[in-house]
């Protein structure tokens, strides 16, 4: 039954709905590429932004005890 | 130990996205929507995610007020910069599947809008820290405003049961949804692998808060000498 309706449907389409019906799928598994890479390009940013928060915050610390050591030997 | 434990997390994120990545490419499109109905799979656990982090941030925020103890402060700051990241994969999901079932990619309807809004605040609480310098009145301003801010988090959440909205109705927790048992046990699992990865997150954003506080004390003590 279904691959007698799938069948007349098909019949009655013409080339053009065809080349309109593969290019909206194609369109459609092209946006949920897009939207799984952004959230993940989202996700990854924000990793990426604490890796160097991380770096920055432990440069400040060893900087600020390099000076106060220098200053308590004075 | 706890960065074992955090690694140990991690690699189960990562273990579980995975599985859950295999999984979702092999399901068949949905009937109506097609492939992109696929998003939801990271669209709707992004969202809980966020709400979740809301509602930590929030009890949090409430346990500073009554204590003033900075660790609740520095939980709060942690998990709420988190939460914006989850919120915003959440944000642009959303639109590229609007994009392709309304054929715009945003309206001003009460879920979006109230979602724009909730990252708004939480990116407002982010901006105020930065601009007040004394670290008790920081802490103290940004706990209120963070009570203030969760307020629209229940508007965002109930707006699709409270209003007509152009974004569909609730799936999950009602009875007017439908969902396949198979397909929700996947979304579920991604809800896991992203609180996973959330909560490692948290737990580097919040060691990077006493990296933040060892620094201050540091100048204090440069200033005293």
């Amino acid at each position: 039954m279904n691959l007698l309706a799938h069948t007349l449907l098909l019949a009655q389409a013409s080339p053009d709905d065809v080349v309109l019906e593969l290019a909206r799928l194609q369109r459609n598994f092209d946006r949920l590429s897009w939207g799984f890479l952004a959230a993940w390009v989202i996700l990854a940013l924000f990793v990426l932004m604490m890796v160097g928060r991380e770096g920055r915050l432990k440069r400040q610390i060893a900087s600020l005890k390099a000076m106060l050591e220098e200053r308590q030997k004075k | 130990m706890r960065d074992k434990i955090l690694y140990a997390l991690g690699i189960a994120a990562m273990v579980i996205l995975a599985r859950d990545v295999y999984l979702i490419a092999r399901l068949p499109g949905e009937a109506a929507q097609g492939a992109i109905f696929k998003i939801i799979f990271f669209h709707v656990p992004a969202a809980w995610t966020a709400i979740v982090a809301a509602t930590t941030s929030l009890i949090l925020s409430i346990q500073f007020l009554r204590t003033k103890d900075f660790k609740y402060d520095a939980g709060a700051v942690a998990v709420t910069e988190v939460g914006l990241a989850f919120l915003g994969a959440n944000l642009v999901t959303g639109s590229i599947w609007g994009s392709v079932i309304w054929g715009i990619w945003w309206t001003w309807d009460v879920r979006l809008t109230s979602a724009l809004v909730c990252w708004l605040l939480y990116a407002g609480y982010l901006m105020l820290r930065h601009a007040i310098e004394e670290p008790t009145q920081r802490a103290t301003f940004a706990a209120v405003f963070n009570i203030f801010a969760f307020l629209d988090v229940p508007i965002v959440y109930f707006s699709i049961r409270w209003f007509r909205t152009q974004h569909p109705g609730p799936v999950f927790f009602s009875s007017t949804g439908s969902f396949p048992t198979d397909w929700t046990m996947i979304l579920l699992w991604n809800w896991i692998g992203l609180l996973l990865l959330g909560i490692v997150m948290t737990a580097v954003r919040l060691r990077q808060e006493n990296f933040q506080r060892e620094i201050d004390s540091l100048r204090r003590e440069a200033h005293a000498l």
